[in-house]
């Protein structure tokens, strides 16, 4: 039973998550002054991919042909860890639902992206991969800082009991160090979903997307869906720890409202977007991410001192 | 127990007795050397439990005492385990070394150095320990020089140093230990009674004697060289067990001591720092091998936290941090065993079918050997602590140890684990970086330097065997994480009886791979349902922004590092220059990084005993009658001291 609930939370989100995002780029073309596109753009969008036919560089090997379905698996494997529809009395998916289990997902999504970038041989993805494994260096430490203060305040990396103390109230804004956590953990999530002012781009190719540059046809399409299961799950991640309270008894009821938190703030992440600079790379993740640090570092000196 | 180390004894006589037919040698000399191995490998496994000793016959060396129990039962197993694996590799890989040794000499060192091994665990006295070591750091050493080259005597003269140094502190804390518990024997050490201070003194000394050996920062400066020079199945022998001998000593005796917190403070630090900075350099190194060699201090690293843990655990008398430690120490030390040895000897393969070790010549190397390929590619995730792979297993149990002992109470333990944590996860995401770029600058792509590629082909039969089995075993213990973790904490219970806890909360490798499993049905069921277009793709050159395509327009190994080698620019010192003579010409890109602590640790004092050296050069210049006069002299003042204070 269980496993269902898992199955059916990762399909509704990528059956919604296309529709999410055709309302963000209207809203984004709306204020460009623009007409923008139909909301429902990013499912005819990957219709049409799937569609085409597909060329490959004479180089790629297994790797290209894998990199794809790997993605997916761990985009959606990450989205699956997430307590929505299961709590802490699901036995078996309790073992899986790990804090580090999440993170490393995310690892495995980001190591195979930089492997595909070098698969292809060509310039913009080498350039992109080196980039995407960069800004991990940099969002890697002051994600752990913020989860740091959460696990060891809660007294596990179990994410259903963590979920679970927040909700009975155990622990939770109460707390100085947690609250100040939440802000820079939210900060990190906006981050990994890759937007302006930390999309990068130097050249006339977004270099961040740049690795996709090879990739056409249904691999495109699967590594687009994958792409945007890996933002609804950095997103989610945020919420299940600090604003767990959508998720009640009922599984159907408590994923309706978690897919609607989730989408409102993939949403609402057009308000950075838009109006976000553009930096090149050290620069900008050297200044910008100095302040997540330090907002981190602040809630876990607070715990390292008890408060 | 006799038996396997007589017959390794007997495996190397023999191969040097055959030293007029190398080739003959080395086949009997690491086949034999494979054969017993696996013996010993299942003979040590299936005694696992159980406390073996034996006496050498006769007063020979006064007759010392070899002693195994659980743990020495574990770490030979370790020993001999990779030693099949490897030996079996060396069986055709040896042959490679042909014009610059005789092989027969090789195979015999070979046996030497995994028997050295297997005694230094099982020896139990002071003596006996300390003359197996020192044979195991020369055995090693003559491993080194079997690959001469121009820089082979700097090299081992390097690693030589830092062993004697190590042995040096080494033998300071076991004598002093010795006189303090009355005997020479480690099984009467343990009534020892020493104060704070001198335990803490004891235990740093073991630290720098047994950590010099493992690798630990700052240490870590003889890994490169020794590795990179070595024939490559000896650094799979030197980084995937020797290194483990020395933990496996620092273990034993440290927990002779009595427990104090502060030992699990100065590993966690310890390990903390040779976990960053093993892995910053394994980033920015341009050589494969040397890449892979670095690795090892980060890894050990790794294990210093896990055994930080542990002891911190002993000190507060908290037997399931204690447990949870000690577990996630011998769970990196069996992985690491696995997967380095494994990459090592894959660079071995690489090495021999392009002879060059450097990333940013290589390229494409996966359509002429795809096996290796795929194996390199299995130890990579595994050496990344991706999951579901065993690499993963055990760093999550190190996780877990930290977040176990962060939440007691106490500013220096939390800020102690909190620095750990975040150690950690830094590592974790630099080796994705550092790893990534290993497999695709050598595998991937197109080739940079077409002739070093072009004669590539893969390896015989006979030497992917062994690799493939040690792959497996990465997925294995991955996969079946819980079960190890069981065998482990028996092998802790013995050692530690107050631990008498079992591991709660554990993560289930299998949900992970079956909810990995149930997500990959999803995109084929999409494709299906969608009817999506499955034509095959045609080929075409790289994208190049309508350019014409040139294969040096893909990122190299010193490219892809570049942006954060600018922003750890604070640690790291690296010069680059750019020569360029004319619009027509090339542009001569040089790039070149420092290890910042050779140059501000170990230069300065090498540079200062090699003054002194050249002034005490001054009293030895060949006249026998300044000689006369200096023994004349020291007579005197021996007969001045003699007379006045005995």
């Amino acid at each position: 039973m269980d496993f269902f609930y898992v199955l059916l939370q990762l399909i509704s989100a990528i059956m919604v998550a296309p529709l999410f995002d055709g309302i963000s780029r209207k809203l984004r073309a709306k204020f460009q002054s623009r007409m923008g596109p139909s909301i429902f753009q990013t499912y005819y969008d990957i219709y049409k991919l799937l569609k085409r036919g597909r060329t490959k560089s004479h180089s790629a090997s297994y790797i290209y042909q894998i990199a794809p379905y790997v993605l997916f698996i761990s985009a959606a494997a990450m989205f699956c860890a997430l307590p929505i529809t299961y709590g802490t009395n699901a036995i078996a998916l309790s073992q899986f639902s790990d804090i580090f289990v999440l993170l490393y997902l995310g690892a495995l999504f980001r190591f195979t992206f930089i492997v595909a970038g070098f698969d292809t041989a060509n310039p913009f993805s080498g350039v992109s991969a080196s980039r995407e494994g960069t800004m991990g260096f940099y969002t890697e430490e002051v994600a752990v800082i913020c989860l740091i203060v959460v696990m060891m305040g809660a007294g596990s990396t179990n994410l259903p009991f963590i979920v679970h103390s927040v909700l009975e109230g155990h622990y939770g804004y109460a707390i100085p160090s947690f609250s100040i956590a939440a802000t820079a953990f939210l900060w990190v999530m906006y981050v990994e979903t890759g937007r302006k002012p930390y999309d990068l781009a130097e050249a006339e190719q977004e270099l961040q997307e740049g690795v996709l540059g090879e990739f056409c046809g249904k691999d495109f399409a699967l590594i687009d869906i994958a792409i945007l299961l890996k933002q609804f799950a950095v997103l989610g991640f945020f919420l299940v720890i600090f604003v767990p309270w959508g998720i009640v008894e009922n599984p159907i009821l408590s994923l309706i409202i978690f897919l609607a938190e989730v989408g409102f703030l993939y949403v609402m992440g057009v308000f950075i977007d838009n109006f976000g600079p553009r930096f090149t790379m050290n620069k900008g993740m050297k200044r910008t991410m100095l302040y997540a640090l330090a907002v981190s570092c602040t809630a876990l000196v607070l715990y390292i001192m008890g408060i | 127990m006799q038996t396997i180390y007589t017959l390794f004894l007997l495996a190397s006589l023999l191969s040097l007795l055959l030293y007029k037919k190398p080739l003959l040698a080395q086949k009997v000399g690491f086949g034999l050397a494979s054969v017993i191995s696996l013996y010993a490998a299942i003979f040590f496994f299936s005694n696992l439990n159980d406390t073996l000793l034996w006496k050498l016959p006769g007063s020979f060396i006064s007759a010392p005492l070899f002693r195994l129990d659980s743990l020495g039962m574990f770490f030979s197993f370790l020993v001999s385990l990779v030693a099949f694996a490897v030996s079996l590799f060396s069986f055709d890989y040896a042959k490679f070394y042909e014009n610059k040794a005789n092989l027969a000499v090789f195979a015999s060192l070979f046996n030497a150095f995994i028997l050295s091994m297997l005694l230094v665990i099982a020896s139990d006295n002071v003596f006996s320990f300390m003359l197996l070591w020192e044979v195991m750091t020369l055995i090693s050493a003559l491993l080194i020089l079997i690959n001469d080259g121009k820089d082979a005597g700097k090299n081992v003269m390097i690693y030589l140093g830092i062993a004697q140094i190590g042995a040096f502190c080494l033998m300071v804390a076991l004598l002093i230990m010795a006189s303090v518990a009355g005997s020479f024997e480690f099984s009467k050490f343990a009534e020892m009674e020493i104060g704070f201070g001198m335990s803490l003194t004891l235990f740093v000394l073991l630290l720098i004697g047994l950590g010099s050996k493992a690798g630990m920062f700052p240490f870590h400066v003889w890994l490169p060289l020794a590795y990179c020079q070595c024939p490559s199945n000896a650094s799979a022998l030197m980084s995937g067990v020797m290194i483990k001998v020395a933990l496996f000593a620092f273990i034993k005796f440290s927990l002779l001591l009595p427990s104090l917190v502060q030992f699990g403070y100065i590993l966690l630090f310890v390990g903390a720092l040779s976990c960053i900075f093993g892995i910053i350099y394994a980033l920015i190194s341009n050589d494969y091998k040397a890449a892979i060699a670095y690795s090892s201090c980060e890894n050990v690293g790794i294990i210093f936290l896990g055994l930080g843990g542990a002891f911190y655990g002993l000190g507060t008398n908290s037997p399931t941090i204690a447990l949870l430690g000690f577990v996630a120490g011998f769970f990196h030390i069996l992985n690491h065993a696995v997967f380095k040895s494994l990459l090592f000897m894959l660079s071995g393969n690489v090495y021999t079918a392009t002879q060059t070790r450097n990333m940013d010549l290589l390229g494409g190397l996966h359509k002429k050997m795809p096996i290796t390929s795929i194996i390199f590619f299995v130890a990579v995730i595994a050496i990344c602590a991706l999951p579901p792979l065993n690499g993963f297993a055990s760093e999550w149990v190190v996780y877990k140890t930290m977040v176990m002992g962060g939440i007691h109470e106490g500013v220096v333990s939390r800020f102690f684990f909190t620095l750990a944590i975040i150690a950690l996860s830094i590592t974790g995401a630099m080796a994705i970086m550092a790893f990534s770029k290993v497999y695709g600058a050598i595998f991937l792509g197109v080739a940079r330097d077409t002739q070093k590629i072009e004669n590539a082909k893969e390896v015989s039969f006979i030497r992917l065997l062994p690799l493939s089995l040690l792959a497996s075993l990465c997925v294995g213990i991955g996969v079946f994480m819980n079960d190890v973790i069981g065998m482990l904490s028996n092998i802790v219970f013995t050692l530690i009886p107050q631990t008498t806890t079992s591991i709660q909360g554990l993560i289930s490798m299998p949900i992970i791979i079956m909810v990995m499993l149930l997500c990959a049905i999803i995109p084929f069921v999409l494709l299906y349902l969608l009817k999506a277009n499955h034509k095959e793709a045609r080929i075409t050159d790289p994208w190049a922004c309508g350019f014409l395509y040139n294969k040096n327009m893909q990122i190299g190994s010193n490219a892809f590092t570049g942006d954060i080698k600018k922003a750890l620019s604070f640690i790291l010192r690296y010069e680059s220059e750019v020569k360029i003579d004319g619009y027509f010409s090339k542009a001569v890109y040089t790039h070149k990084t420092h290890d910042l602590f050779w140059e501000k640790l170990y230069a300065p004092v090498i540079d200062f005993i090699m003054v002194i050296a050249d002034k005490i050069g001054v009293f030895q210049n060949g006249r026998t009658n300044l000689y006369a006069g200096y023994i004349l002299i020291y007579l005197c003042l021996i007969l001045m001291f003699g007379y006045y204070y005995l």
